[in-house]
């Protein structure tokens, strides 16, 4: 019997693995408060792929005369990328190698990462998937705030609050057991709003439901803000205590009278009335935004417009409210931390900061100047793949690029370009059949490491079963390479995370003190402390910043020839690229379809389960129609979890955050 | 390049925030402020201090600036007090002038306005009415247009016994059609506002307003909302081209190409528009064209929404006189009327009076002109979800989570075989209550 923890969302549910026989078995860890024994189907059955026929066992090397991967030594294999590395490091210098992580690694490997770029290789180039999941929360919270973790306080305090209000978080799908909360502040007299283009299964759970055009969250705050100012509802003592920047905001709002706010965002004024009275009269109000509001060319702005609602109404810092983001992938939160960000050092330091360098340095004993400076963001690196002055190589660790990159056809071509693509996998997903290096790595219960959940708790999860002969972990793997390029490194999880601990020291991200040992004693250990804020917000001065924004729309407008928006999210049985989940035998597998509105769907000739196609700018996508009246009419949705919907969407950037627009964008569908 | 501003308001402030070296010049002593939500404040929903508009510190605001002489040779205007301001080019955004119907006894012989008279336009307006209702138990308002109406709803709402007088056929006659102008007095009515149509106030007397059909309306408070003209005067005498409005092109350009207008006191085509969101977009195409973006404006397309608390009426550009086929439903019983004029599958105008639930995709519609389909607009106006099935069929996904039939947990004994042999309500815990009902069903009897 093991405890450790799901090997998929943010959430990471406690659970307990169990040896049957030769089987092992997922069983409830009742006592882990996160989610008190409940699992998704993805969860239950997460072993699936043990002992699964298509685990990679044996690393491939392409050979040249055939351009078919052939299975190697992982000496040769080894030798063979550090050799090449090295070639390409003396021929185009130091950022020619670039490196892209995951937001489901361990911190242990986001760590190892981190260093293996800045110290082994010398380069500026890395980054990781997390910017497209959660950097525009993280931008904006550290501007408003000083500090980014996505939930200040424990998950279980959803429950205690008045008024939940969820912006673009389909949370009982992407995270179902999470909504055992939502559940519980109903049953309390609590209210929950949920705001999304779709009547998502969370939407059905709510007592509010406001349904947007895609990527206008950001007008319907300012419109809320607009009310909640007229109205006499701000917290002027809080205000005034806790805050600076209120003025601005608050005449950037007089603009947004509710029905210019009807207008752009689609929501009838009377319902942005009804919800502005319902928070003003609320004691305790909790806003949560998720990957909806967020993934925009916008979302930084759309997340601190909704930060200025929790802030006027003086909450962030109260007992049970306040703001927070629902981060999406497992480790979301620690693999933003420890140094696999392009501008980030371990401890959450920002790599241009003097001090931070030194302190790191310090640890990884290397002089402060010999670290490379920021580097590309990840679309903006995979942009630069093979090009004149970007990276020759790439390394990639825990993401199948292919399949949740934005337009992933230019995507699949910057990769073809490369001189040398080595991608670190469980299976062969569709990034590692591109590769000229494929290297087999351990997943989940193989290996022991950390993850930071959704709520900034440091959690364990142990190895429970040998992994297969011929897979060694990532960890290994980077110190294999680290070696052969004149490094030492610890493959040990317990020693790097020991190590982590020193690097992160006094850092905004500081994870000193947390051991192994006490992560198992106390169901995990938070970092920074279970609540923020009750005291000071993390400026210098203690205040928390109002910023005023403005809406500009989504990059790419619909028009007569793609007339409709197009919005992309996840099923409840599969999870990001569905690397891992797709091979899983008991997770229906359907593939990808397309939601619209009957009224759509009669306007285009479509019926349902028969196919249609969805055009963009970037591509082409055919798939079955899914004919519901969830949807606005106005609206399509594809989920992501299959090659294909990220053919359709757009590269436009956040300037703050670097997230690319996965959630909006102009189609057209044809039957 | 220096832009001077004429006027302050809305359309005003937002061309101050969105270009660089701008001198705003309002008369009015207060700076920018959001003219839509007066009647707002007056109704008492609204804290006047959230009404003022952001002017960035670089722009030069000038307040009491009454602008007297436009010099067009010189590209200089005179103020009151006859200093000069110099522009490189000027946008004339003076909005309009209430007029002052043809009622008897509306000044008194000395030439003031008599006490109990009130215009609705200026904050300054606002705050007299305002301070004026504690004192009185009832009003008239003169016009049943959009800004009538809205006021009339505000003083009920304060608990003033309020009547509307409106001399034409029916209420907001410029926007709707009669049977639509019928189901909004039928809803005033029953908000408990008198509203009498066809009928013109002649004069007032101390008995009160006197109406031409003969009734005479006592009251403490009249409310002047009927009628404005575009203010055109300084253009005119400028000797720029003026009609009803000051004419400008589709870059919003006046006869003189150094001088732009807009807002209400500008003409674009045949159309005046006389409130404020056609304003609001009019200042934000300007700002783009003067940075030097090709854009051009085409008309507004306009929507005119009622804010008022229970009144709930949306027009959509010119429902009575666009041309295109009628989708309409109408029903005096539950007190709604909604049209769409619609031409080549695209909603050219609409009316929705009584039911906005479905004004946010019609609004989308409309400003994208997207083409529907041929049943599309009959669908738009009936919009009943079906209701659900009442049984659930076998193969039905009951618990998502586990991906769980209604017929596997049918086959259970209960709730807790259910859980352990199918992991149904192990996950979010949202099918608990169905689970427990499916067992039930599938309970021998």
């Amino acid at each position: 019997m093991m405890k450790t923890h799901c090997p998929y969302c943010s959430l990471q549910c406690g659970m307990t693995l169990a040896r049957e026989g030769r089987a092992l078995e997922v069983q409830p860890w009742p006592e882990f408060p996160v989610n008190e024994g409940a699992l998704c189907r993805k969860g239950w059955t997460a072993t699936g792929l043990r002992g699964h026929r298509e685990r990679l066992t044996t690393p491939l090397v392409r050979d040249r005369a055939t351009g078919e991967l052939r299975a190697a030594e992982w000496d040769e294999a080894l030798d063979l990328v550090a050799a090449r590395l090295r070639k390409l490091r003396a021929s185009y210098g130091a950022d020619a190698v670039a490196v892209f992580g995951g937001g489901g690694l361990t911190n242990e490997k986001a760590y190892q990462l981190g260093k293996l770029a800045r110290v082994a290789l010398g380069t500026s180039q890395i980054d990781y998937n997390g910017r497209w999941c959660m950097s525009s929360a993280a931008s904006a919270s550290n501007r408003a705030f000083g500090i980014d973790r996505g939930l200040p306080f424990p998950l279980v305090d959803v429950e205690r609050t008045d008024v939940l209000v969820l912006v673009g978080s389909n949370l009982a799908e992407t995270m179902p057991p999470a909504a055992r909360h939502l559940d519980r502040l109903r049953e309390n007299g609590g209210h929950v709003v949920v705001i999304d283009p779709r009547r998502t299964p969370t939407a059905e759970r709510a007592d509010t439901f406001l349904q947007p055009v895609p990527g206008t969250d950001l007008p319907l705050a300012l419109g809320l803000l607009h009310l909640l100012d007229g109205m006499g509802a701000v917290d002027e003592e809080y205000v005034a205590a806790r805050t600076v920047g209120w003025p601005d905001v608050r005449r950037a709002v007089a603009s947004w009278w509710p029905e210019r706010v009807e207008r752009v965002t689609g929501v009838p004024a009377a319902e942005l009335r009804a919800l502005a009275t319902l928070l003003a009269g609320a004691g305790k109000v909790m806003v949560l935004t998720a990957r909806g509001a967020e993934q925009h060319a916008q979302g930084t702005d759309t997340v601190l417009a909704w930060i200025d609602v929790a802030l006027a109404l003086g909450m962030p810092g109260r007992p049970h409210a306040g703001y927070g983001c629902l981060t999406g992938q497992g480790n979301g939160q620690g693999g933003r931390e420890h140094g696999q960000k392009a501008d980030q050092l371990p401890g959450y330091r920002m790599i241009d900061d003097p001090a931070g360098r030194a302190h790191v340095a310090g640890v990884w004993g290397v002089d402060p100047d010999s670290l490379p400076g920021p580097g590309r963001s990840a679309y903006e690196l995979l942009d630069a793949l093979g090009t004149d002055g970007g990276p020759k190589a790439l390394l990639v660790f825990g993401s199948n690029i292919v399949v949740s990159a934005p337009n992933a056809t230019h995507v699949a071509g910057r990769l073809a370009d490369l001189d040398l693509l080595v991608v670190a996998d469980l299976v062969m997903s569709e990034t590692a059949a591109l590769a000229d290096v494929v290297l087999p790595v351990t997943q989940w219960a193989e290996e022991t490491g950390t993850m930071t959940n959704l709520e900034g708790r440091v959690v364990l999860r142990q190895q429970a079963v040998a992994p297969p002969a011929g897979v060694r972990s990532d960890l290994e793997v980077v110190a294999g390479l680290a070696e052969r390029l004149g490094h030492d490194f610890s493959a040990d999880p317990e020693e790097v995370f020991t190590e982590l601990g020193r690097a992160s020291a006094g850092g905004r991200a500081d994870y000193s003190g947390i051991t192994y040992d006490r992560i198992r004693e106390e169901h995990g250990v938070f970092w920074g402390g279970a609540r923020l804020f009750a005291e000071s917000f993390a400026h210098e001065d203690g205040r928390a910043r109002f910023v005023a924004v403005e809406h500009r729309g989504p990059a790419e407008p619909v028009d007569a020839a793609y007339p409709l928006h197009l919005t992309t999210g996840r099923v409840l049985a599969q999870y990001q690229s569905g690397a891992q989940t797709r091979r899983i035998a008991d997770l229906p597998d359907a593939g990808p379809y397309v939601e619209l509105h009957p009224m759509l769907a009669r306007r285009i000739g479509a019926r349902d389960g028969e196919p249609v196609v969805v055009a963009t700018r970037r591509g082409e996508l055919k798939a079955p129609a899914r004919v519901v009246d969830t949807i606005r009419p106005d609206t399509v949705f594809v989920p992501f979890h299959w090659v294909g919907a990220n053919r359709l969407t757009n590269d436009a950037l956040d300037p703050a955050s670097r997230m690319p627009e996965f959630k909006v964008c102009a189609a057209a569908v044809t039957a | 390049m220096r832009t001077v501003v004429v006027g302050a308001g809305l359309a005003a402030a937002r061309l101050a925030q969105e270009l660089s070296d701008v001198t705003v010049l309002g008369d009015e002593p207060h700076p920018p402020y959001n003219r839509i939500l007066l009647s707002a404040v007056l109704e008492g929903t609204h804290d006047p201090a959230a009404l003022r508009m952001p002017v960035p510190a670089s722009v030069d605001l000038r307040l009491d600036a009454r602008v007297v002489e436009i010099h067009r040779e010189d590209r200089e205007v005179e103020l009151a007090d006859r200093s000069r301001v110099p522009y490189d080019r000027l946008v004339l955004a003076t909005g309009s002038i209430p007029t002052l119907p043809p009622i008897r006894g509306l000044v008194r012989l000395d030439g003031r306005l008599d006490e109990r008279v009130h215009a609705f336009r200026t904050l300054e307006d606002c705050r007299r009415l305002d301070a004026a209702v504690p004192h009185a138990r009832n009003a008239v308002v003169v016009g049943g247009g959009l800004l009538g109406l809205q006021v009339a709803r505000a003083l009920a709402v304060r608990g003033l016994a309020t009547e509307v007088v409106e001399g034409g056929e029916h209420l907001l006659r410029s926007q709707v059609d009669a049977r639509a102008g019928a189901i909004l007095a039928r809803y005033l009515t029953r908000l408990g506002t008198a509203v009498y149509t066809g009928a013109r106030a002649t004069r007032l007397t101390g008995a009160g307003l006197v109406l031409d059909n003969g009734c005479t309306l006592d009251t403490d408070l009249v409310v002047l909302t009927a009628g404005g003209r575009p203010s055109t005067a300084l253009a005119r005498r400028a000797g720029l081209e003026v009609r009803r409005g000051i004419v400008v092109d589709h870059h919003l350009r006046t006869s003189d190409e150094h001088v732009h207008a807009i807002g209400d006191c500008a003409q674009h085509g045949d159309q005046v528009t006389g409130f404020v969101p056609p304003a609001w977009e009019q200042a934000g195409l300007l700002a783009r064209h003067l940075r030097g973006e090709d854009v051009a404006y085409d008309g507004a397309r306009t929507v005119a929404r009622l804010r008022a608390t229970d009144l709930d009426v949306a027009v959509l550009g010119d429902p009575e006189r666009a041309a295109g086929q009628v989708v309409e439903v109408s029903n005096p019983v539950t007190g709604t009327h909604r049209k769409l004029v619609v031409r080549d599958g695209v909603i050219v105008a609409a009316t929705l009076v009584g039911d906005l639930s479905r004004i946010g995709l019609i609004t989308q519609h409309y400003d994208r002109a997207t083409v529907l389909g041929r049943h599309e607009p009959g669908e738009l106006l009936t919009n009943d979800r079906p209701a659900p099935p009442v049984a659930l069929p076998d193969d039905a996904e009951v618990c998502a989570c586990a991906g769980v039939s209604a017929g596997r947990i049918r086959a259970c004994a209960s709730v807790d075989e259910a859980r352990d042999t199918t992991r149904a309500t192990t996950g979010c815990g949202g099918c608990t209550s169905a689970v427990r009902q499916l067992v039930l069903e599938g309970a021998p009897v």
